[in-house]
């Protein structure tokens, strides 16, 4: 922002200023970046531990020997295989189903002028209010009465429904910024609107969908509390509910933590994959909504 | 064999079919009353989020306001009692009131805190760093972390003999306190919980808030500049206003987020019955002792105390957030 270059003058004492600051700004980065990655690491590196390892004083960094066989001795602890499907199933099915309504309510809002339309949008911005828990008692009953306690229904039946209210402000924010020349001359083509919806609009908000997939990804694979309401059989847990059972039950009294950090890193490693992946988008996907709004 | 499978896909392909009708009927329909075709197109999009309104927010708003009039228990019908759980929740349950203050003290640090603390990093992010891009990266990966996780990872690191206190030791000889226990001593509890969430949210809020500055226009430091500003005075004059919209959605959006605060505490399992937040009390009500009326009333609080705040900050934001004279659309 001020720097020097941009002056017109620079005097001698500015620029010693600004060497200081400079010097600052990474001090203080370098920091920052330490109270991320330590933690980060020591996941890590716990997970790669033997039991004997895990409270040794002081600690110790890089574990000696490097126990590789903890990842599968964690995986096979408890039925983690049946775990996997079970996230990975529920996650597509719900990530499919709310990410093509959000695109298809997005593109109403912002293509569409209907009496109302400006309310609603702001309704389903308020919606974004809503303590989920609030609503959780009405729905389980809900789920009870037409007998989908214990099954993954209610996990992914109502990502139909537009789950994130946030995910149709940003869709909405990136068709906002599409010249409408571009459509109007496929609608004078004689397009029907399914048409130019598929074919024209969904590749021009490409980095919005990919933005939005690795949101929905991690926000389905993180799903705990739905999991934890829903569902009560060992064999259909996701993996987050599964990981919080072997630390609540078998691991209570004395902590397994080589074992826990390996399941956590497990978890996680999808979602980083991702992330790095789909980083430049991400990114710009998160960021738009709170800018532009 | 697992045939649970089966029944979930096709209670989806059912449903997600009948979505797709009804928005193809809903078109139909209004193009034979007479509506203009654009009108019928954009109420026929916007269908699934409205039935998704009704089905999953409305309705059950409606439903947990009526029922938290109610004695519930799941087993048999909801019986009206009138006032009666909001006036034990208020005068006859001691752990409410220890509940609420701890889920209000964890929100007034964690979010200013948060807040606060992003904004600095966004600041020096900003000052024409090498490899912004990498930084960003890197704050975000907290963010990034399932959760349940990054939860499992600090009940390890907050442990009497845990890495925090390993390394924060030599302070601790410095000022002659004892190591705290963290997960144990009902004290440090919010503390914890407050250290915790920061590394949590902390990324996400930095990467927001460098996306707002980036979006401040030079002209407006190169003319501040002009006019003999200096680097405090044309951040507090340029900067901050212009950043203003930006921290509000984050404010908004973090007071929202930890008053709700819930998966956390099923993976820290601290020993104290101190630090309850009120999301996993309404749970424990509502889910381990069947009580739904209460639980529902718990929630109405809830969604009040949320409503207020959320006031509260547009109210005072006439006050300090700027918005530009045009915005776009």
């Amino acid at each position: 922002m001020s720097s020097p270059t941009y002056t017109p003058n620079p005097r001698s004492s500015t620029q010693n200023a600004d060497v200081l600051v400079k010097i600052f700004v990474y001090a203080m980065l370098i920091i920052f970046a330490g109270i991320v990655l330590i933690p980060f690491f020591w996941m890590l590196s716990t997970s790669l531990k033997s039991p004997s390892e895990l409270f040794v004083h002081p600690p110790r960094w890089i574990p000696d020997p490097i126990k590789w066989s903890n990842y599968p001795d964690a995986w096979t602890a408890l039925p983690f295989n049946r775990f996997l499907i079970n996230t990975v199933y529920t996650t597509l099915l719900a990530m499919f189903a709310e990410i093509t309504t959000a695109a298809i309510v997005a593109y109403g809002f912002a293509r569409f002028r209907f009496p109302g339309r400006n309310v609603l949008f702001l309704v389903l911005l308020s919606t974004m209010m809503l303590p989920g828990i609030l609503t959780l008692i009405p729905k389980f009953i809900m789920w009870r009465s037409v007998d989908r306690i214990d099954t993954f229904t209610p996990l992914t039946v109502g990502a139909w429904f537009v789950w994130g209210p946030s995910f149709v402000f940003l869709l909405r924010q990136f068709f906002l910024s599409i010249p409408r020349e571009i459509e109007e001359a496929a609608i004078l083509d004689g397009a029907s609107v399914p048409r130019v919806f598929w074919d024209i609009m969904l590749p021009l908000v490409k980095p919005a969908l990919l933005a939005i997939a690795v949101l929905s990804f991690q926000g389905n694979w993180n799903n705990f509390e739905g999991a934890l309401i829903y569902l009560n059989t060992l064999e259909k847990y996701p993996m987050v509910l599964g990981l919080q059972f072997f630390g609540a039950s078998l691991s209570r009294e004395a902590p397994q933590w080589h074992l826990m950090m390996a399941m956590s890193t497990l978890m996680a490693a999808p979602i980083l994959v991702l992330f790095f992946m789909a980083q430049k988008y991400f990114i710009e996907g998160l960021t738009v909504g709170a800018v532009k709004g | 064999m697992y045939s649970w499978y089966t029944l979930t896909l096709v209670d989806y392909v059912v449903v997600g079919a009948a979505i797709f009708a009804s928005m193809f009927a809903l078109f139909w329909l209004l193009n034979k009353l007479g509506v203009n075709r654009e009108t019928a197109t954009g109420y026929a999009l916007i269908l699934p989020w409205v039935l998704g309104f009704l089905i999953w927010n409305l309705g059950p708003i409606i439903a947990s306001l009526y029922l938290s009039f109610t004695e519930y228990t799941v087993l048999s019908p909801p019986t009206w009692i009138g006032w009666d759980n909001y006036v034990r929740m208020f005068t006859d349950d001691r752990r409410f009131w220890d509940i609420m203050i701890f889920t209000l003290a964890y929100s007034l640090f964690n979010v200013p805190l948060g807040l606060v603390g992003a904004l600095i990093t966004a600041t020096l992010l900003n000052q024409n760093v090498r490899g912004v891009g990498m930084w960003r990266t890197l704050f975000y990966l907290p963010a990034v972390l399932p959760v349940a996780a990054t939860a499992l990872l600090w009940r390890w690191m907050l442990g009497t003999n845990g890495l925090l206190n390993v390394l924060l030791s030599p302070f601790y000889n410095l000022f002659n306190v004892e190591r705290p226990a963290w997960l144990t001593d009902p004290k440090m509890v919010l503390p914890a919980y407050i250290i915790m969430g920061l590394w949590g949210v902390f990324g996400a809020n930095t990467v927001i808030l460098l996306a707002g500055l980036k979006n401040i226009s030079k002209d407006l430091y190169d003319a501040a500049k002009i006019d003999g500003a200096g680097r405090i005075s044309s951040y507090r004059n340029v900067t901050i206003p212009m950043l203003s919209g930006t921290l509000f959605y984050v404010l908004i959006m973090g007071i929202i987020g930890s008053l709700q605060t819930f998966t956390q505490a099923f993976f820290i399992q601290h020993t104290s019955r101190a630090g309850t937040f009120m999301n996993v009390y309404i749970y424990q009500q509502a889910f381990q002792r069947n009580r739904m009326g209460y639980a529902a009333a718990l929630g109405w609080v809830m969604l009040l105390i949320i409503l207020l705040f959320t006031l509260l900050v547009f109210k005072s934001s006439a006050a300090w957030v700027y918005y530009e004279g045009e915005k776009d659309e």
